[in-house]
């Protein structure tokens, strides 16, 4: 009898499971698609991305309250270090962005920050600190203006211009 | 004659011999028992209402064990000999959440009904609109349906009641609002001991408890009159919510001279020197408010019985619960 | 003989009973706003005739008694009576209100008055009166020109809240702010001025550049603010009533996150460089620059205590954005805020005993309070996003200012002014002809 009971028990349990877990895929499913542009929650995609030169992406992404290069942005940065010592009248400007989901102030320093480790990387490559200027726009400009994971991680972006 | 003179000379000799030396032996004989009755009876009626109830017992245990027994004995007898009581008791059966929903709906739209009351019966020409939007704003106010319901209810009942009814049933009310400051287990407590006791003895006390209510010299109100006038005056309290927390300029003390009615005959704030006082406004903003809030309250719930005893009464207004933290 | 005795024995237990008046204790009250009747001010036909032609208004009095019964509205504290129900005229309310017909529509509180035009000026009394004592608690007027009209409405605002609170008004303050137009990729942003209620609202800058967190110095004449003039992001100084501008000290990098110290004598801020934002604070007499941090973190938003003894500000040298506290000096750096999620924006009360923030916590932004230490944390509204929360003058109110969340198309964005008193229950739009952000309260300005 007893044993009947617990037979039931699991059984109930392990359907209950099932449902959940279904419920589970069904959401990754859903989420495949945005995944697809972005790793973790840097954005990997090239919808906004727009180039210096041939090769040569004009931005670099970041995670959210994060100002660390990913691998992706550091071979992005190396690709533009190269870009400028072959250009060398070109200055530019870095422009350091962060996305709406913080405060303003603290989203001013934080695009600044943002873009001085995109500095600072070039600068390893060899580039001047006087080719280099730095601008922080905080939550300011933001590139797309939907309100989604995806879209706070365009905007979470340092992006370098040219200055002249 | 100097017979006389010697006996009540030696007598009154006793007497303080008697006083000075043993004032204990004194409060053990029966003459002098009333006047303890009243005032262990307040004091147990106090501790029943504020939650260190457990800090006041432990001190009475103290005490002799007699003492204690007799103090139950009249807390029993306090309990039980008014009406109202009894209903309070069998009214605190029912489980604790069920009570206080209850209580809570009941106080509330107590509440509007009164506002309702006192707009209707002026007969002052009011235009109908005005006192139909202000009905129907009422109404609107109230969510729940049922509610709405009672108060149509109660203002039909009201048409045809004379105000005092009106009053009375305040009264009620109120008592039940009370229950939500009573601690049911504390309640439980008192009515099992009310079963353990001496039934003779309990009618002995109620006997001296109820020739006290009428007597002028006893200086207390029960429970249940007390909760009464408070829930009154917590209707018509509005504190000023702006008043920033200031410990020492929250208790406003205002003395009120009463007449049988309830009505109040004079009123005189206990602090007036502290109100007109330079940078002490907010206090007297908080002075405002409680003078304003025993006009509104005007007549007062006060107890059928025991004028003398209430005759004068004094408000202590204390804003710290409120306004504080 | 018993009978001697016994007299006796009453006559010592008598006086205790008698000493003995009752008490009762009240410790509860009603939270419900007093009602209070605002009648319209009684004005006689020539001086309307006048103000017809000054202001293009039809009758000053009852424009003026709008106001004030608004901004008692909005208090949140009171709750002004349909003027519909009232019985007596205007003109002999002033004079000797009957009290009796007040009481019938439960008011508490009657406010009447009387506007004349005296010497081309516009002169107003009235009168605060107490219905159920039948006795007045307040007469006043005030003389001003007639284009003043609505700061007059505002002063008599304040006078009664503050006889009827204890506490000091905010009525008579302005509010700048930054008015912002435009798709959210590309917003313009100005500079503008308002009253209070919304009404004489101004523009300080035309829009060409970007400008942001504008805050009032104590008199309310000077604001600083965060300007991209030039594409240089630098505090600024603006002098309200010159209208002259200028850039405060000379950084080699962006300056943001200006406020006044409570003397106004000077300016701090957050410089950032090389990826760090320390604070500084510079002199506005003799231009020296103090840095009050030195941490490689991001340190911003800071905020004097009204005494000027301490600072408030926001760094991630824990890790994540959080509240701090420190002698005005930079001395003894102590974190405040220990909730969960992240804290920033604090912003001293003027009282001094509370301290507003903003706080992002599972997605969703909060406007809160918490003493000074950091204790009694008190979250008074939750929203998609809203932050940057600053107080009335009398440390009751906060003004803030709330974005919308897009839909999937990118569009439905909007930023509106926000207030909220300290209960949390009264919260409002402010209204605003543009959408609107960064809102600072000034001081009273008739103090």
């Amino acid at each position: 009898m007893i044993l009947n009971k617990i037979f039931k028990n699991t059984l109930l349990l392990l359907a209950a499971c099932l449902v959940l877990s279904a419920c589970a895929t069904k959401k990754e499913v859903a989420t495949e698609a945005i995944k697809g542009q972005m790793q973790g929650d840097v954005y990997t995609g090239t919808d906004s991305v727009e180039y210096l030169a041939d090769g040569v992406p004009d931005r670099v992404f970041f995670a959210t309250n994060e100002s660390i290069l990913t691998t992706a942005s550091r071979e992005t940065l190396r690709a533009q270090a190269a870009w400028l010592r072959k250009n060398s009248s070109i200055n530019v400007v870095l422009e350091g962005h962060a996305d709406e989901r913080g405060t303003r102030e603290y989203n001013l320093a934080l695009g600044e920050r943002r873009a001085n480790s995109a500095k600072d990387y070039l600068m390893t490559y060899g580039i001047s600190s006087d080719r280099i200027s730095v601008l922080s726009y905080g939550k300011e400009r933001p590139v797309d203006s939907g309100s989604n994971p995806l879209a706070w991680s365009k905007n979470r972006r340092s992006v370098t211009v040219k200055a002249n | 004659m100097n017979r006389s003179l010697i006996i009540s000379s030696v007598l009154h000799g006793a007497l303080i011999m008697i006083t000075a030396m043993s004032l204990p032996f004194l409060a053990k004989k029966p003459l002098d028992i009333p006047p303890i009755v009243s005032v262990e009876l307040i004091q147990i009626a106090e501790k029943t209402n504020i939650p260190f109830a457990p800090k006041a017992k432990k001190i009475i245990e103290k005490k002799k064990k007699k003492k204690l027994k007799e103090k139950e004995k009249k807390l029993v007898s306090e309990q039980a000999p008014p009406k109202k009581e009894k209903k309070l008791i069998s009214g605190e059966a029912p489980p604790k959440k069920v009570k206080k929903t209850q209580s809570k709906t009941v106080v509330s739209f107590d509440q509007k009904k009164e506002k309702i009351k006192n707009q209707n019966p002026e007969a002052v020409p009011l235009p109908d609109k005005k006192v139909k939007k202000i009905e129907t704003k009422k109404e609107t106010k109230q969510n729940p349906v049922k509610t709405v319901k009672k108060i149509e209810t109660i203002k039909k009942k009201k048409a045809n009641q004379s105000p005092k009814k009106a009053d009375n049933k305040v009264k009620q009310v109120s008592e039940f609002e009370k229950k939500d400051l009573f601690d049911p287990s504390n309640i439980a407590a008192l009515i099992d001991k009310s079963k353990v006791d001496d039934a003779e003895k309990i009618k002995k006390d109620d006997k001296i408890t109820q020739s006290q209510d009428k007597s002028v010299l006893t200086g207390k109100l029960t429970i249940n009159e007390e909760q009464a006038l408070q829930a009154q005056i917590f209707t018509c309290w509005s504190i000023p919510l702006g008043l920033p927390f200031n410990p020492d300029d929250m208790l406003v003390r205002i003395k009120l001279s009463l007449k049988p009615d309830g009505a109040i005959e004079d009123m005189e704030m206990l602090d007036h020197i502290k109100m007109n006082t330079p940078g002490k406004e907010r206090f007297r903003t908080l002075a405002d408010s409680v003078r304003r809030a025993i006009q509104l309250c005007n007549p007062l719930n006060v107890p059928t019985t025991g004028y003398e005893r209430w005759k004068k009464i004094i408000f202590n207004f204390n804003a710290t619960d409120m306004l504080g933290g | 003989m018993i009978k001697n005795y016994l007299i006796f024995i009453i006559l010592i237990t008598l006086p205790f009973k008698v000493f003995a008046i009752i008490e009762v204790d009240i410790t509860r009250g009603n939270l419900d706003p007093l009602p209070l009747a605002v009648s319209p001010l009684s004005i006689d036909d020539k001086s309307k005739k006048e103000f017809q032609k000054i202001l293009k208004k039809e009758n000053i009095g009852s424009e003026i008694s709008i106001i004030v019964e608004n901004n008692l509205k909005t208090s949140g504290l009171f709750d002004p009576l349909s003027k519909d129900a009232f019985l007596q005229a205007p003109d002999i309310a002033n004079l000797k209100p009957r009290f009796e017909d007040w009481n019938l529509i439960k008011a508490q509180a009657l406010i009447t008055g009387k506007v004349s035009l005296v010497d081309k000026k516009l002169r107003v009394e009235f009168r605060l009166w107490d219905v159920l004592a039948a006795k007045e608690m307040m007469a006043l007027a005030f003389t001003t020109v007639p284009n003043n009209w609505r700061r007059v409405g505002h002063i008599i605002s304040d006078k009664v809240y503050e006889r009827l609170t204890g506490e000091k008004g905010y009525f008579d303050t302005r509010i700048i702010y930054v008015a912002e137009e435009g798709p959210k990729t590309q917003r313009i942003k100005k500079l503008a001025i308002m009253d209070q209620d919304g009404f004489n609202n101004k523009f300080l800058t035309l829009g060409n550049e970007l400008v942001l967190t504008p805050r009032f110095n104590p008199t309310s004449q000077m604001v600083t603010y965060l300007s991209y003039f030039r594409n240089l992001p630098r505090v600024y100084l603006l002098d309200i009533e010159t209208g002259t501008q200028e850039v405060v000290g000379d950084f080699p990098g962006m300056t943001f996150a200006p406020r006044f110290s409570p003397d106004g004598k000077k300016i701090i801020m957050s410089f950032a460089k090389d990826g760090r934002s320390d604070i500084y604070t510079m002199d506005l007499e003799n231009r020296i620059v103090e840095k009050i941090t030195n941490h490689p973190s991001i340190d911003t938003s800071p905020s004097y205590s009204p005494d000027g003894k301490y600072i408030a500000f926001n760094s991630d040298r824990s890790g994540y954005q959080q509240i701090y506290v420190m002698n005005s000096d930079g001395s003894d750096v102590k974190r405040i805020s220990f909730g969960n999620g992240l804290y920033g924006t604090p912003v001293w009360s003027p009282r001094g005993d509370l301290i507003a923030f903003t706080k992002l916590h599972k997605g969703k932004f909060y406007i809160g309070v918490m003493r000074t230490d950091g204790s009694g944390e008190r979250l008074l509204t939750e929203n998609y996003y809203q932050e940057a929360p600053s107080w009335s003058p009398n440390g009751r109110v906060l003004i803030f200012y709330r974005e919308t969340k897009t839909n999937a198309k990118g569009e439905g964005f909007s930023a509106k002014l926000w207030s909220i008193d300290l209960t949390g229950y009264n919260e409002r739009l402010v209204s605003t002809s543009t959408d609107a952000s960064d809102p600072s309260w000034s001081s009273l300005l008739s103090n």
